[in-house]
């Protein structure tokens, strides 16, 4: 049966527990690379944030332990938002630490969620109706502003975001998604 | 375990897209890192997203796309293969291997058009599809037609009109411009559908 957060946390700091651990990175690794999709925008270095992410986390669990246990969720948050900060500024120790934990446990995340049927969701995409398709392609694809895309269909931007949503909704129940 | 206050779908998608305000983004990712159903949601939103980008990178949706669209394109190495038929004119067309998005350039006077359609005819003139109420710019003189380049290369040599059409609120349709696209297929390929 799968563990808490707050009981792997404490069950970390207890010594070798490898199976508390690699719980701790499966449930937690998913999580850090959608942190690492939003604020690093490619798919590469969010793998890369979820492994420094994770070893900085787990050296911490570790050696010191959390003082309360079941804050883990806004320490690892902490931890990200930290790593960012320090891989802007350059700071590098990866590989040293990699060699200290092991790569295996370490691997790069699965993409969470599902694994969409790329044919489909073409079929839904084009399925849409002309404004919504076109708000989502300029989101998505085109990583317009809402100005911009408010421009382009010549409607406000509240409305830009309303098409975007209904688009959306459209293409979960196109694909048989739960969003 | 269930979340009792699951964020909606906008809200996601507007994290994704980096659309909230600091204070909203802390509030989002405080509840993603805590929460397993709604990270789970966030990472169906991301999935969603980079289909729709894998999508836009391959050309294969028929739509029409803006100028910004073309150059985003291009600036990431996309070949855009581009016609430009005159108004009641005709242009003589193809899609190589190298191309990665077929665009047509649909010149007319837009100033005054309420609702758009876009209808793309046989040569006899038979409607076989139609794209309702596309988006456009008034005052940008012209509409930017992308055709599915996996169609495209895939088309024995055919000819296409398109039609653009200003459909008024009682229904009334005006003819804004006619082009023709003669396409000759230059990829090996059945001779006809």
């Amino acid at each position: 049966m799968e563990s808490g957060p707050t009981e792997l946390v404490m069950r970390i700091a207890g010594g070798n527990d490898r199976e508390a651990e690699g719980e701790f990175c499966r449930m937690m690794g998913p999580r850090i690379r959608l942190y690492g999709l939003r604020h690093l925008r490619d798919r590469e270095s969010a793998d890369d944030l979820v492994q420094q992410v994770l070893i900085t986390a787990l050296e911490t669990l570790r050696n010191d332990g959390l003082r309360e246990p079941e804050k883990v969720a806004s320490f690892v948050l902490g931890t990200c938002r930290m790593t960012v900060l320090n891989q802007r500024r350059g700071v590098r120790r990866r590989q040293q630490l990699l060699d200290q934990f092991g790569v295996e446990m370490l691997a790069p995340a699965p993409a969470a969620g599902p694994r969409l049927d790329h044919q489909k969701l073409a079929n839904c995409v084009q399925g849409l109706k002309e404004r919504e398709r076109a708000v989502i392609v300029m989101s998505f694809y085109d990583q317009e502003t809402a100005a911009d895309v408010a421009r382009f269909l010549s409607v406000s931007e509240a409305n830009v975001r309303v098409l975007r949503h209904r688009a959306l909704h459209a293409l979960r129940d196109c694909m048989g998604v739960a969003l | 375990m269930r979340c009792t206050e699951p964020l909606d779908a906008a809200t996601l998608t507007d994290y994704g897209l980096g659309l909230l305000s600091q204070g909203d983004e802390e509030r989002v990712e405080e509840h993603i890192f805590a929460c397993e159903e709604c990270s789970g949601r966030l990472a169906e939103v991301q999935a969603i997203a980079e289909g729709v980008r894998a999508l836009g990178r391959a050309g294969s949706l028929m739509m029409v796309v803006s100028e910004s669209f073309l150059k985003h394109a291009g600036e990431h190495g996309l070949h855009i293969s581009r016609y430009d038929p005159p108004v009641g004119g005709s242009v003589q067309c193809t899609v190589t291997a190298e191309d990665d998005l077929l665009v047509g350039g649909l010149a007319a006077n837009l100033s005054a058009a309420s609702r758009l359609d876009l209808s793309l005819c046989d040569p006899s003139g038979n409607e076989q599809f139609r794209l309702v109420d596309i988006p456009f710019d008034s005052g940008s003189g012209s509409v930017l037609w992308q055709q599915s380049i996996t169609f495209a290369k895939g088309a024995p040599t055919s000819t296409m009109v398109a039609r653009l059409i200003d459909v008024r609120e009682s229904g009334e349709e005006t003819l804004l411009g006619e082009y023709t696209f003669n396409h000759t297929r230059t990829l090996p390929g059945p001779a006809a559908w």
